[in-house]
């Protein structure tokens, strides 16, 4: 009797077969389950976590500006302050000879005392220009910003945090109130709203007291500019207009180093480093993925030398070797895909838990996690799987039976 | 599904079988020929280690010869793959062990369901088949017992009844009572002999029970290897 239905065991036969097989082997099927899970949440957390710590540099650079230019302006080791050291830097001529530039601001940094009400602080005084508004994106909680026509007043401006610590030690500031400074008396006419830490910057304006570049003069006997920021005009590409600034710059200030730095730089340097580092954890999740997958071999190799007399029945009873080579196969794919699924709950969550424990922003999942962790984990089970279950179909029937 | 009379289902010519391919291994089988033809009972008998298992072996396409040529049910089967002798073990022949050899985690039912589902049955057909050969060989009530919770006959039975459920034309039992106490094995031979008489299935049955040879009609005898026709006397 010849039937003329395809010969083989259904599609569904063959998949219930591995579960009740796996069942059988219990312990070790668990313990050969958990080397795939631990790979494959190995490889979905470091690639979660490689991912996140990506987007939270990429946050903190972001928050720097796309369009900011910054110049570090410092003297060669060795070189003596000449006359050219107290010529005045003309910032405006700059930013006229260069079309590509919104705004500029030389900043001179300076650590003072501060008094007020007979009690002290210390803070950092920056001399800026009143464009250093505009390059920066300042905003005020309250009074005014320095203008043009404070160059010569002692008028200062002063950070939201560096207001909120004075307050927190009994001095509360606020427009009009007049701090002591090194001998002369500084009126504050306005207080800058928080923007944050900006790693480009090399002061934090939250922390700092600002004044007219001029006025640097009356505290600093040879104030120096130490940085100049810029800021694009809408439509200038940041990573032409730097250089062009730059060649301006060592024209404005001779004898100094010049080194501009544009932000967008920064970010694809740290783009690709953060890349190159997930890539790194991925593969630190592979290793363990391997690991696991010695660990379904092993088990599935001890699985066929034990049931040799099972396979030598099916044999017998017209199992073919590709029937026999699917049925220990799809038990390696069943343990694999299990472990796989379990891993990629463990290791997202691990990702999420990191992620929560670093402070970082709102967790996000990597796109290529999943498919990798799993397909990974997957591949390495059929991979693995794939010698015990040819040995398995390569068996002859009458060996396999009289194996005991 | 009965042959007609005299058509010959098994033939063997010149069948040598050596488990070395080293010149100087002793062949178990040597110059083998032989004849059966549907619907006729069998027995082989000899000393232990003479080559009846082998034969058997070779018979139900479970080793293949290493010299001479093997027919079955009109093919030869000499040179055929292993995906075709287990086709053909799958639709032309039943087995029956010595050690029962059902699949432990299987209940009796799935145990006599497999032959199908390897033939590609759906599940549920193939189960109502096993249904039925398994009240046929009086195991009705025991459909979801595991081999652990049966008796050796039991077991046996659950055996033939996976052998039967393909509706094979040549049944092989190797010593299929060898495991089994008096009663229980005369119970399974009786089973055995009526298939043979009454549904025309071949049987050939390796056996040390002379008691058992004579009930069948023919016995064959292997010597070192050699076989000779026995006649009953």
């Amino acid at each position: 009797m010849v039937s003329t239905r395809a010969y083989g065991p259904s599609l569904a036969q063959r998949l219930s077969e591995p579960f009740d097989s796996l069942q059988r082997l219990g312990r070790r099927a668990i313990l050969a389950l958990l080397g795939i899970a631990v790979g494959c949440a190995a490889v979905v957390a470091l690639l979660n976590i490689g991912h996140n710590a990506q987007r939270q540099a990429m946050a903190v650079f972001k928050g720097m500006g796309s369009d900011l230019l910054v110049a570090d302006v410092q003297w060669p080791a060795g070189a003596h302050l000449s006359a050219q050291a107290t010529q005045p830097f003309d910032a405006q001529a700059v930013r006229e000879a260069e079309p590509g530039l919104r705004a500029i601001s030389p900043l001179s940094l300076s650590s003072v005392r501060v008094s007020l009400h007979g009690r002290t602080h210390d803070a950092l005084l920056a001399g800026v220009d009143p464009q250093v508004a505009e390059v920066l994106d300042l905003r005020l909680i309250e009074g005014r910003f320095i203008s043009p026509y404070d160059s010569r007043s002692t008028h200062a401006v002063l950070g939201e945090r560096l207001a909120a610590d004075l307050a927190a030690q009994g001095m509360p500031v606020m427009p009009g109130a007049q701090l002591q400074i090194a001998g002369y008396v500084f009126q504050v006419i306005g207080v800058l709203h928080g923007i944050g830490q900006n790693p480009l910057l090399p002061l934090s304006i939250d922390d700092s007291l600002l004044i007219p570049l001029e006025g640097m003069r009356r505290l600093v006997s040879a104030p120096q500019v130490g940085t100049v920021l810029a800021r694009t005009a809408d439509g200038a590409d940041p990573l032409s207009v730097a250089p062009r600034l730059q060649a301006r710059l060592q024209t404005a200030l001779p004898g100094r180093t010049i080194d501009v730095q544009a932000p967008q730089q920064l970010l694809a340097g740290i783009a690709q480093q953060s890349r190159l580092f997930s890539w790194l954890l991925a593969g630190l999740g592979g290793i363990a993925l391997l690991v696991g997958g010695v660990g379904v071999m092993n088990v599935m190799l001890m699985n066929v030398s034990e049931r040799r007399r099972e396979i030598g029945v099916r044999m017998a009873l017209g199992a073919r070797p590709q029937d026999i080579a699917w049925l220990f196969l799809l038990e390696a794919v069943v343990l694999a895909v299990t472990g796989a699924a379990g891993g990629a709950v463990l290791g997202v969550g691990a990702g999420w838990l990191f992620t929560l424990l670093s402070g970082w922003a709102d967790f996000t999942l990597a796109p290529l996690s999943l498919p990798l962790g799993i397909g990974g984990a997957v591949l390495t089970g059929l991979f693995f799987g794939l010698s015990p279950a040819l040995s398995a179909a390569r068996l002859q029937p009458v060996q396999a039976l009289r194996d005991d | 599904m009965p042959e007609s009379p005299n058509q010959t289902l098994i033939r063997l010519q010149g069948v040598t079988h050596a488990y070395s391919s080293h010149s100087a291994a002793r062949p178990v089988l040597r110059d083998v020929s032989l004849s059966v033809e549907a619907g006729q009972s069998c027995a082989i008998v000899g000393a232990s280690g003479s080559g009846k298992s082998t034969l058997l072996s070779l018979i139900g396409l479970l080793d293949q010869p290493t010299q001479g040529h093997l027919h079955l049910a009109g093919r030869d089967m000499t040179l055929a793959t292993d995906g075709a002798r287990a086709l053909m073990r799958n639709q032309h022949i039943g087995f029956v062990f010595q050690g029962f050899n059902l699949l432990p985690r299987l209940d009796a039912l799935d145990n006599v369901a497999l032959p199908l589902l390897y033939r590609g049955e759906p599940r549920n057909s193939a189960r109502e088949a096993a249904r039925q050969q398994l009240r046929r060989v009086g195991l009705g009530e025991r459909l979801h017992h595991r081999p652990a919770e049966l008796s050796g006959g039991q077991r046996q039975r659950v055996a033939i009844a996976r052998a039967l459920v393909g509706e094979p034309q040549l049944l092989l039992a190797d010593e299929p009572t060898g495991n089994l106490d008096g009663q229980t094995a005369q119970d399974i031979i009786e089973l055995l002999l009526a298939l043979n008489r009454e549904q025309g299935v071949t049987l050939i049955i390796v056996t040390h029970d002379l008691g058992i040879a004579r009930r069948l009609q023919r016995c064959l005898q292997v010597v070192e290897g050699c076989i000779r026709e026995v006649v009953h006397g």
